[in-house]
């Protein structure tokens, strides 16, 4: 211990170093409290959605209530939907800020208004998120860098190489201290304010400590690179140059390159294309003959089957059958849009099995609720919470129900899922 | 031969023999020619995709059959937003806005399906364009080659040896400046030679173009100048190195993603929802025409009725309900042109506070400088958004015309059995309608807006310059 603490000393004497670990310290807690401020903006926004919710459907309510129409109820009532940060969001916030988490749909045809985006600055997503995980997957091999390219060339450029080959066992007790001790404080620098942000925003103990584990084992992994450059005995010049072009090659290169081979040889099908399909299939309702599209919605949802025929006069519910029939009739589309998307973030993590940048961040969003498959399972939500619209409108519709103002309340409400 | 080019051929001698500099040179050129034959494909797909989808609304729109003209005001249309050929060099924020927008009556929707958000988690470690390669890759190379310039030959002392016969200061520093400058420019060719291919595209304009290579070609000089700045000041090459890439890292990736970060919380940007319910409650009190005894709207009402010297509506020469629809959709498209302008500005806001950071990072100097060249930057995108609206709200309020005066009033209320078939109009009335076409800014419009990265790169060329020429001063010198 006393040698560990001597040690400690010596590193600490160096003003490269101290500077070096500073700056980490200070760079992770500026990424920690600009995600942390990020998640509070989002959290508020989700925070403002009642208010405005009740002084829209408010207005609508009244003027709906003079003719108790329940079909102008659902053409006009916006629901609004959302997708809360997760509590670990704040350190990898992932496709976050591009991917709406707020979401206000209609019980008419869901597939147009499913892919509808937030409104978002794009130069200012186009670098990326400055989040904990940018901190830990870009700049801490850097670091790494820094402190480990010279741990044997420098003793040696000193001329302390022979007199440390003459300690017991080569001196190697003394190389794996100070790689222990450099790893170490990396590790702490990064994971002390990673913890303390964790443990304010609610955390999970069980998320905390696989993150702690990722931080460990992605410097561990710098470490023994740093090392293996570190035995082809090289000088430390060399071993910085090396080392700074395979974290290029690692961090860079290698996933942009990825990305090009990935969105090449899985083709998706343009989300556009289900937007037009959609279309088309609602608006032809209008130029065939009513009763087929009645036909055909109660082919697939018999539970309406038994409501009154039309009269000759518009009415509300076979305007929101055509609307439903219009999504049936691209749900193979959909799915094979949303299969496309699956493959192509499939793969992509996949690569991060043998790349551990890309495996760090995956894990990272994973953990986050942040990445594609937090970002489908709100469509998900979006879709059961869309059903329930519906079956709620339609059971005034087909049944001829008056809307009264007190039932605007009786709208089904989304829910917010718990997260760990 | 003079002694500068001497020193500078010597240099290059030496890299040459360094199979390391020799295997990364090479590497930089694949990884450009990769770049820009993958983003070259790239925009050819996406142009080709895009024309092929508006081609395929455009015909659907003309298709339609014999419909009441609210009909087809819902049934809306799609535009698609062309690329300028200069964004297969560098396809800006494309990725990341939507690339297509559905237009209707009395709703502005978002652009959607960017690929951004069709991509896999890789999209956000960078996009491999001639662009990046150049913003990120070439510079580190730069730094790898010639972070030992100077501070080799101080550290081992051959500084001196080189002055003892004769040579200055001066001249061993601008003889190392013309080899890493050289080597600079052959890193930067593979890329330029992309550029020129695309010139031969339709389309391309020359003022940008110059723009963009003037821009490049100053980022690399300027790298090359502030490499040997560093290895003039650092007395030895691992420092030096170390302090290069630490340069490089905060200029390049750090300050970058930083900015955009500053900008967002500074400068708030409304959401959809909250513009939404905004837009709502702006327009009841401005005419609520689901109300009958708005004031607004009564006195729309009365207007037109004193305009044709009639008493009811059922009277009017004109269908009352398309002057209402016109009356409408002016009211909602001036709110949500107001809405959409204010976000615009908010959002110029941040853009511009990211672009004052450029003065710390010659990188964000010139990655606005080469977005705003190839048209590819968030103005060009809102180019894209107000001339979609525009078209919008052209055609539906052609289309509100058609209601007003083709379709009777009578008709257009009547529920009986025949009413449907004559409240529709001739499907010849859909084909008379104009296409969206998307009209490109001009090269010197584009290169406007690039000039003010092209200054600051200039600035911080000539800070470079003045201070590699003081330091060269002190070159060698004990301290």
């Amino acid at each position: 211990m006393i040698l560990f603490r001597h040690e400690c000393r010596l590193l600490l004497r160096q003003r490269l170093t101290v500077g070096a670990l500073a700056l980490l310290a200070l760079l992770t807690m500026a990424a920690l409290a600009g995600g942390m401020a990020e998640v509070a903006r989002q959290r508020a926004a989700i925070a403002a959605i009642p208010a405005a919710h009740a002084e829209d459907i408010g207005a609508i309510a009244d003027y709906v209530d003079r003719t108790k129409d329940a079909g102008s109820a659902a053409y006009y009532s916006f629901h609004p939907t959302w997708d809360a940060p997760a509590p670990l969001a704040f350190a990898a916030l992932g496709m976050r800020d591009i991917s709406p988490y707020i979401l206000r749909v209609r019980a008419l045809g869901l597939e147009a208004q499913i892919y509808d985006g937030e409104t978002f600055n794009p130069e200012l997503a186009l670098p990326g998120r400055f989040d904990f995980a940018f901190v830990l997957v870009f700049l801490a091999p850097l670091f790494v860098i820094a402190l480990f390219h010279d741990l044997v060339s420098g003793e040696r450029e000193a001329g302390r190489q022979r007199m440390l080959e003459a300690l017991p066992n080569g001196g190697r007790a003394l190389l794996r201290r100070r790689m222990a001790l450099r790893l170490l404080l990396l590790w702490g620098l990064l994971c002390l304010p990673f913890m303390i942000a964790a443990a304010s925003a609610g955390v999970a103990v069980s998320a905390v400590l696989i993150v702690v584990a990722i931080v460990a084992a992605y410097l561990l992994f710098w470490a023994a690179l740093a090392a293996l450059v570190g035995r082809l005995r090289w000088s430390s010049v060399a071993n910085a140059a090396t080392l700074a072009a395979a974290w290029l090659v690692l961090v860079l290169i290698v996933p942009t390159l990825a990305n090009v081979a990935i969105n090449a040889s899985i083709p998706v099908h343009q989300g556009a294309e289900i937007a037009m399909a959609q279309r088309e299939a609602v608006n032809a309702a209008w130029d065939v003959p009513r009763e087929a599209t009645m036909r055909r919605f109660y082919a697939d949802h018999p539970e309406w089957a038994d409501s009154a025929p039309l009269g000759p006069r518009f009415h509300y519910k076979w305007y929101l059958a055509f609307h439903q029939n219009g999504d049936a009739r691209v749900a193979d589309k959909v799915h094979a849009y949303r299969a496309g998307l699956e493959a192509r973030d499939a793969t992509g993590r996949s690569l991060g099995w043998v790349l551990p940048s890309v495996g760090v961040q995956a894990l990272l969003t994973q953990l986050a609720g942040s990445d594609l498959a937090a970002q489908l399972a709100y469509q998900d939500r979006i879709r059961a919470f869309h059903a329930r619209l519906r079956a709620f409108y339609y059971g005034y519709l087909f049944r001829d129900r008056p809307f009264a103002k007190a039932d605007f309340d009786r709208a089904p409400r989304f829910k917010d899922v718990p997260r760990g | 031969m003079s002694i500068v080019r001497l020193i500078a051929r010597d240099e290059l001698r030496l890299m040459a023999r360094n199979r390391v500099a020799v295997i990364a040179v090479v590497l930089l050129v694949l990884l450009t020619l990769v770049a820009v034959a993958s983003s070259w494909a790239h925009q050819n797909g996406i142009a080709e995709l895009r024309g092929r989808h508006a081609h395929a609304a455009e015909s659907a729109f003309k298709a339609q059959p014999d419909r009441h003209p609210h009909r087809v005001v819902h049934y809306g249309t799609f535009v698609f937003r062309p690329l300028g050929p200069l964004a297969a060099f560098d396809p800006g924020v494309d990725a990341f806005t939507g690339n297509s927008m559905f237009l209707e009556g009395h709703r502005q929707n978002t652009a959607n399906f960017g690929d951004a958000r069709q991509s896999s988690l890789l999209v956000r470690f960078g996009q491999l364009t001639p662009a990046f390669v150049l913003q990120v890759v070439a510079p580190l190379l730069l730094i790898f080659l010639g972070y030992g310039a100077l501070a080799r030959e101080t550290e081992r002392g051959t500084l001196r040896l080189l002055m003892l016969q004769g040579t200055s200061r001066g001249q061993v520093v601008r003889g190392k400046l013309l080899a890493l400058g050289a080597v600079a420019m052959l890193a930067g060719l593979p890329a330029m030679i992309g550029l020129v291919g695309i010139a031969g595209q339709p389309g391309a304009l020359a003022l940008p173009m110059l723009a963009i290579a003037l821009g490049y070609a100053g980022y690399l000089a300027l790298w090359a100048v502030l490499i040997l700045l560093v290895s003039t000041l650092v007395r030895r090459s691992r420092d030096a190195l170390l302090a290069l890439v630490a340069l490089w890292a905060v200029a390049v990736i750090l300050l970058p993603r930083v900015a955009p970060d500053a900008a967002n919380a500074a400068v708030p940007l409304s959401n959809r929802l909250q513009t939404e319910v905004a837009v709502a409650r702006d327009l009841r009190t401005m005419g609520d025409s689901h109300n009958p005894d708005d004031p607004h709207f009564a006195q729309f009402k009365q207007a037109a009725l004193d305009r044709y010297g009639v008493a009811t509506v059922e009277d009017l020469p004109v269908n009352y309900k398309g002057l209402l629809a016109i009356e409408g959709e002016r009211l909602s498209a001036s709110l949500y042109d107001r809405y959409a302008d204010a976000s615009y500005a908010a959002q110029a806001r941040q853009n511009g506070l990211v672009d004052w950071v450029g003065l710390l990072s010659p990188t964000i100097a010139l990655r606005s400088l080469s977005m705003a060249a190839a048209g590819t930057d968030f103005a060009g995108h809102r180019r894209f958004l107000e001339q979609a609206e525009a078209y919008r709200f052209a055609l539906v309020q052609r289309l509100n015309r058609l209601q007003m005066e083709d379709v009777s009033y009578a008709d257009d209320g009547a529920t009986d059995a025949g009413a449907d078939r004559r409240k529709r109009i001739a499907a010849h009335n859909w084909q008379a309608m104009p296409d969206f076409r998307f009209s490109p800014p001009s090269g010197s419009t584009l290169v406007g807006k690039a000039l003010p990265g092209l200054v600051i790169l200039l600035g911080w060329m000539a800070g470079a310059l003045a201070s590699l020429a003081f330091a060269s001063r002190r070159l060698g010198a004990r301290r």
